[in-house]
């Protein structure tokens, strides 16, 4: 209990500390938000109507304050680009980036996990050598370039899959695996590469214990040894290094989204970039950063439910 | 095709006949024999032990019955290895099919292994691993499984069989967690019990009450037991009969009393003449030497008696104190202290050995390491020849340390790999400024001479070198300052005993050739009573008793060293202690809340500077 209580308290203070940090460095860049409103030739007069509107000649220290009072009220206030509601936009484009987050670790799971223990049943052996290289391979070359061999082969080649757009789950599921299934292979790629050397070295690990002779001692088939007695073993570790992963997506899906024009979070967090959508940036950011966090949190909770040893403390 | 399977009577057939077993390795290098050629048999209700020295083969041996070999990268490349089951059938198990192993395994055959802390699975409730071998091989379910499971916690004793079940591996003690792995070895009534070192990991308490237990299970059940050990001491209260294996092959086989008696073999001999037998220092004035069989010299060694020279004291410790903070809370503040080092006081004369003695978690390298401060004490007093070595500054200490050096238990993790040995035996010189280039070249040779180490060895890396001739670079390594004390934590524990006892003897010439004072840190009363000239018997932090080497041993007063020197198997098959297995006994925690009153040490001066700890009013 003690323990929940000290992650609890130590996201909060993450998640504070990382609203200071976007809110000073969004206010450090050049040009304001008055500025980006009526733009660069825009009359004096008027844009210093507008900054005292806007309060930006208060001291940062309020101006923060606002701002932060708004965020924990639900007001996060309106995109400049998009002439719409922040609240709304993040809800949209949250939805459709979680699903391409979902559906890449989903995929990156599904393979790495029996090419990791296959890799570590049969160590040394071509197996090992080859899903080795596999994961090399995967992990040497960037998410784009996945991205664009996808492009060609799946949609322009074979036209199996859209090559961009996003289609809302809630109007069309379907529709919006299919949209969403290439921009998650090409994440899920990368992400399946990693996973697959951490599933081995944790596996192999596992596998030279004590107990995994004296599993065999007692009689079980390998089957049991491998998959229930060592790779029950190996779930919190995979568990963690997945979770860590969450961030580095939510990293990489800027640059796919950009690319399958798919519009997520990664998308609109660049477009916002592009244009200083200052209040935008500051509100993605911090999202995005909320996100990893419980994320993480989730798996150290779910790490107290696969592993004892822990639960003790 | 089941040419495997020969059928006939298994009446009179041994439950085990290994003939002619070689087994092989795929190295870099090559096939390596790690068997050459081993035969020997085991009658139903007969223990046979197994005894050996590292790479002796003997594990190798024990793997290949249960053709576990397999996994490890081994290959059974000879022999035949017979098997009675229970069917009345009679197996080569060297030629069966896996599926038939995995039919045997934990069925036919259980297996104990060594190391109990990490023989069970961590995140598997004990219930779960007691009961998928039953029902694996037995068929049983749910409940059914359970309750067998429970009748098994009951035989190997386990308190409160009920709650173990539903516990994890890390919740129970070492001895407890042996217990199980015994329990799930048991679980299918095998005709042949593996036992591989199953005491090596474990307090010699608890080894005894193990020890009890194998053997009333197999007096109970009339199972054959293969027991595998390095430890002669174990073998001589264990076997009926004996195989000593060297180098992968049968040295010698024969009942228990023929081998301790009429060894016929050099190497036999020479083994059991390295293994110290409580009790042989009686009437003894002084440390004796190690017998090395084919070193009958002894190099006049022999430290000189100390009875009549005056004793200069080196090392004087008053009231020394270490508490280890136990965190929790949200703020992570002190819930508790652990009690490592309570209230300990003694003095170690120049030229003699002080020995502290007792089980894991008593206190004595915590003990050690707060004199070198290693570890920062709470309070006390330790002076060193001069030195107040508690109310030293950074600087002063470095001098210090020059005085005091230490040996630590693992020459393999105590030695850094990347490095040369003459680059990391100089290093002391060099940090201390004592010499530099060719003197250092000449001083670390010279070192190297000392503790008998080819010079050739000086440019070689660590991992050239066995697990005795790492040892010695860790002394030469602590000579090389010219230190006073030396502080030896479990120092020999990891050697093979023939090893060891070289490595003592090296110990015992350096400190009469040097006048060097030794704090020897051990577990083994049987080494301890061979080197020291006095004895502090350590329970939970405390000294519970001290004094003369003679007077601890011939007259122990208090009843922690009595029951420690009890449980102490003697290499003598003549002299078996009773196996009575003992009733569990739970260990008492050296873990007090904040704040709690705690008693000074106080003690009885039983003889002249024999001191007994007097009963603690909380106790």
């Amino acid at each position: 209990m003690t323990y929940l209580l000290n992650r609890l308290f130590s996201i909060v203070l993450t998640l504070w500390l990382i609203s200071v940090i976007t809110f000073a460095v969004t206010s450090i860049l050049p040009g304001d938000v008055a500025m980006m409103i009526l733009g660069t030739q825009s009359n004096p007069t008027a844009l210093a109507g507008l900054r005292e509107q806007l309060g930006l000649n208060d001291p940062l220290v309020a101006q923060y304050g606002r701002w932060i009072g708004g965020m924990l009220t639900g007001n996060f206030g309106h995109s400049l680009v998009f002439k719409e509601p922040i609240a709304d936009l993040m809800a949209q484009k949250m939805k459709a980036s979680a699903l391409i987050v979902v559906m890449s670790m989903a995929i990156a799971l599904i393979c790495a996990v029996p090419l990791g223990v296959w890799a570590a049943v049969h160590r040394k052996k071509w197996q090992d050598t080859v899903s080795s290289s596999a994961a090399l391979f995967g992990i040497s070359l960037p998410d784009f370039f996945w991205g664009i061999v996808l492009i060609l082969l799946f949609a322009r080649t074979l036209g199996w899959f859209p090559s961009s757009g996003f289609t809302d789950p809630s109007v069309d599921f379907l529709g919006a695996i299919r949209h969403a299934f290439l921009p998650s292979l090409a994440l899920g790629l990368g992400l399946m590469a990693h996973l697959t050397r951490v599933t081995r070295s944790t596996m192999t690990g596992i596998l030279n214990q004590e107990f995994i002779r004296v599993a065999r001692a007692k009689g079980l088939s390998e089957k049991s040894v491998v998959w229930s007695y060592g790779l029950r073993n190996a779930v919190g570790p995979i568990m963690t290094v997945a979770g860590l992963q969450v961030g580095y997506l939510f990293g990489s899906i800027i640059v796919v989204e950009t690319l399958f024009n798919y519009t997520g979070m990664g998308w609109i967090t660049y477009q916002a970039l592009l244009n200083r959508d200052v209040p935008l940036i500051q509100t993605s950011v911090f999202f995005i950063a909320a996100v990893v966090m419980l994320t993480n949190f989730v798996v150290d909770l779910l790490y107290l439910l696969v592993d004892p040893r822990i639960r003790m403390q | 095709m089941t040419g495997a399977t020969a059928m006939h009577p298994a009446e009179g057939h041994p439950i085990i006949k290994v003939s002619g077993l070689r087994v092989e390795f795929q190295t870099d290098d090559g096939m390596v024999a790690g068997v050459k050629d081993v035969s020997f048999e085991i009658q139903p209700g007969e223990t046979l032990c197994v005894v050996g020295e590292s790479g002796s083969g003997k594990s190798v041996t024990s793997l290949s019955i249960l053709r576990l070999i397999e996994f490890g990268g081994g290959r059974i490349a000879g022999g035949s290895l017979e098997f009675a089951r229970g069917s009345g059938e009679v197996i080569d198990l060297a030629k069966a099919e896996p599926d038939v192993m995995q039919s045997i395994r934990g069925n036919e055959i259980g297996m104990i292994f060594q190391e109990p802390m990490t023989s069970l699975n961590p995140v598997f409730t004990i219930e779960r691993q007691l009961t998928d071998g039953l029902k694996r091989h037995r068929g049983l379910t749910g409940e059914d499984a359970r309750g067998r499971a429970l009748e098994l916690l009951k035989e190997v004793r386990i308190p409160e069989p009920e709650r173990r079940l539903t516990q994890y591996p890390h919740e129970l003690s070492g001895g407890m967690r042996q217990r199980i792995v015994i329990a799930m070895a048991m679980a299918c009534r095998p005709r042949l019990l593996i036992a591989d070192e199953p005491t090596t990991a474990l307090d010699v308490t608890i080894q005894a009450e193990i020890l009890g237990l194998i053997d009333r299970l197999k007096r109970e059940n009339g199972m054959a037991v293969l027991f595998i050990t390095h430890d002669m001491a174990v073998v001589a209260q264990m076997a009926d009969r004996v195989v000593v294996m060297y180098r992968g092959d049968v040295v010698e086989e024969g009942p228990v009393r023929d081998i301790f008696e009429q060894p016929r073999e050099a190497y036999t001999k020479a083994l059991l003449a390295a293994v110290p037998k409580l009790g042989e220092m009686r009437d003894k004035p002084a440390p004796e030497p190690m017998r090395i069989l084919g070193d009958e010299t002894l190099r006049s060694a022999a430290p000189p008696p100390t009875i009549g020279t005056r004793r200069e004291p080196l090392l004087t410790v008053k009231n020394l104190t270490t508490r280890f903070p136990v965190k929790g809370g949200l703020m992570r503040r002190t819930v508790a202290n652990v009690h490592a080092v309570e209230d300990v006081s003694f003095q170690l004369a120049k030229g003699e050995t002080l020995s502290l003695v007792g089980e894991s978690g008593c206190g004595k390298s915590t003990c050690g390491r707060s004199i070198l401060r290693l570890v920062e004490a709470d309070s006390g007093e330790i002076q060193l020849d001069g030195w107040n070595v508690r109310g030293l500054s950074r600087l002063d200490l470095r001098h210090a340390r020059r005085d005091m050096q230490m040996v630590f238990q693992d020459p393999f993790a105590s030695l850094n790999p990347y490095r040369r040995l003459l680059d990391q035996v100089a290093e002391p010189l060099v940090n201390f400024g004592l010499a530099s280039g060719s003197e250092l070249h000449d001083r670390v040779a010279h070192l190297f001479d000392r503790v008998e180490l080819p010079r050739s060895f000086l440019r070689r890396f660590p991992h050239e070198l066995s697990g005795g001739q790492r040892q010695r670079v860790a002394i030469a390594r602590a000579l090389a300052p010219n230190p006073k004390l030396i502080v030896a934590d479990e120092s020999v524990s990891a050697l093979d005993v023939s090893v060891q006892a070289q490595v003592l003897n090296l110990l015992m010439e350096l400190q009469a050739d040097l006048g060097l004072s030794f704090l020897f840190i051990s577990h083994d009363m049987a080494v301890v009573e061979r080197v020291s000239h006095n004895v502090a018997v350590m329970y939970l932090g405390r000294i519970v008793e001290i004094g003369p080497r003679a007077a601890v041993f011939e007259n122990p007063r208090h009843a922690y060293t009595r029951s420690l020197l009890d449980a102490v198997p003697i290499a003598d098959p003549a002299r078996r202690r009773p196996h009575d297995d003992r009733s569990f006994r739970p260990l008492s925690s050296p873990i007090f809340p904040v704040g709690a009153p705690v008693e000074p040490s106080s003690y009885d001066e039983v003889a002249p500077g024999h001191f007994v700890l007097r009963p603690l009013a909380a106790a």
